[in-house]
């Protein structure tokens, strides 16, 4: 037992001081390769991150979302259908909601309005609890996202303007601010009253946005699901469920920017185990004739060849790993927010929940260094059953 | 002192910096329904459906609830050109396939 030890520990100095004599190149190979690994790495953390944070911020979305499509896109829908809805059996509550967007001319950025009566949604009564001042109650009345108020610049002031379609200026009122630790939902929001938000997007008084319904027993949602897209033809019903996987789905790693990195990174490892798998060069086959002359086996060989690519890949699947979870949860993905923030002029604050599973390590590590250990230990045996005489010569 | 000694040495503190991070997440993780309990209460009292994550086009701030050509609609022959558009993938398979 201890001479296997002590041979094997024999054939790790001697691997590590084989890197040594090359470390530049090496050195090389392993931070390019540490660097792959953290791009892949930074993106799983990521995506997974954000979609469970997305499954636990919006658990409690709203059970049924009735949307009135026309054309192909949504438009505004018709305060009556709400009666409708109210005599299904198993409907709890329908809840209009007004909404849209306001694009900000003057700093090219987009706010999301936002109107909904608190008394007829589920916890509004302790809406209170998630903004810093008061509820909008008044006309013109407006609790702002964190972003909203950033990017107004109102500097102690409580009153600004929106532009309505016509032009004509509706005069608005900060009443409040949404605490920051809601940024990820709220931070481009102007939330208002219903009255507020209907002049300001010019809505007809009998029309609304969207409707929420809620149901008595969420076991029913889908039944009562299908059973208002048969009552409503023409319009659209989205269930929390759906709302849910929505996000199981959007960071997959179907979307373009994931299979750009995947792309550039399963190339670059490509290449890498190109040149190792198209051969040693003159001098790793000396040095193999020159052991085997020596008396080292076939076995020794690759062992040693397989410490050597375990020694530079696990080093950088272990450094690629801690960097990618530092620039995720620490530096809040700096390198992917340009892309997944675009254009967006308001920001806000990556507040995600840190998530890192066994799977995911494993799965980096089986597409990195695996097929690294196999590209380099292949050419070692080729050249290790060669002749020594005719490697040397 | 034995190279392999040395690198025992490199991977010990990696594996303290690792160890420690995964404590670090942990407490995080424990921290999180308190220090969401607000953001949890403004879905439910509001409604809420998505993310504020990108807010330049709207199909990537509401994904859940926009139309599903919203990226191609904007006028006939419209090219999906919003940089966000490359991160996030529409969820066609999910809803096409979604039984309500």
């Amino acid at each position: 037992m201890n001479f296997l030890l002590e041979k094997q520990l024999n054939l790790l100095d001697y691997a590590l001081a084989s890197l040594w004599r090359r470390k530049l190149k090496n050195l090389g190979i392993m931070s390019v390769f540490a660097g792959v690994i953290c791009l892949v790495a930074s993106f799983q953390f990521l995506t997974a991150s954000l979609t469970a944070t997305a499954q636990d911020l919006l658990a409690e979305a709203p059970e049924i979302v009735v949307q009135q499509m026309s054309a192909g896109r949504q438009e505004a829908l018709p305060l009556s259908y709400l009666s409708s809805l109210e005599e299904l059996n198993g409907v709890r509550t329908v809840a209009p909601r007004i909404w849209g967007y306001y694009f900000s001319e003057i700093s090219g950025a987009n706010y999301t309005v936002l109107a909904v009566d608190p008394s007829v949604m589920p916890k509004g009564d302790r809406l209170f609890q998630a903004v810093e001042g008061q509820l909008p109650s008044g006309p013109g009345e407006a609790v702002l996202g964190s972003g909203v108020a950033a990017d107004l610049k109102l500097a102690g002031r409580r009153s600004f303007s929106l532009f309505r379609p016509d032009l004509t200026l509706k005069p608005m009122q900060m009443v409040g601010v949404f605490k920051p630790d809601t940024d990820l939902l709220t931070a481009d929001l102007i939330y208002t009253t219903p009255d507020a938000a209907r002049d300001l997007f010019a809505i007809p008084a009998d029309h609304c946005t969207d409707l929420c319904v809620y149901v008595a027993n969420p076991r029913e949602i889908g039944t009562i699901a299908k059973k208002i897209s048969v009552i409503l033809p023409g319009t659209r019903v989205l269930t929390r469920p759906q709302i849910s996987q929505t996000y199981r789905v959007v960071f997959g790693w179907r979307s373009g920017f994931a299979s750009i990195c995947l792309l550039s990174a399963l190339a670059a490892f490509v290449i890498l185990a190109w040149d190792k798998a198209s051969g040693l060069s003159a001098e790793e086959k000396r040095e193999i004739a020159i052991l085997k002359v020596l008396g080292w086996q076939t076995g020794d060989i690759l062992l040693l060849r397989c410490w050597e690519s375990l020694i530079a890949a696990g080093l950088a699947w272990l450094l690629g790993c801690t960097a990618a979870y530092l620039h995720v949860f620490w530096l809040g993905g700096a390198l992917f927010k340009p892309v997944m923030l675009g254009w967006s002029v308001i920001h806000p604050q990556l507040r995600l929940l840190p998530v890192v599973s066994t799977a995911d390590l494993l799965l980096i590590f089986t597409m990195s260094v695996v097929p690294y250990l196999a590209a380099t230990v292949i050419p070692a045996w080729r050249a290790a059953i060669t002749p020594p005489d005719a490697a040397i010569r | 002192m034995r190279p392999s000694l040395l690198l025992a040495l490199l991977l010990l503190a990696i594996g303290i910096l690792d160890v420690g991070l995964l404590l670090q997440s942990g407490q995080q993780r424990a921290a999180w329904p308190v220090r969401m309990a607000s953001a949890g209460i403004a879905t439910e009292a509001l409604g809420l459906t998505d993310l504020c994550i990108a807010t330049e086009a709207r199909y990537t701030r509401h994904p859940a609830v926009s139309d599903p050509l919203a990226p191609f609609m904007d006028h006939p022959g419209g090219l999906e050109h919003f940089p966000t558009g490359s991160f996030w993938a529409y969820p066609w398979q999910h809803l096409r396939g979604a039984s309500l």
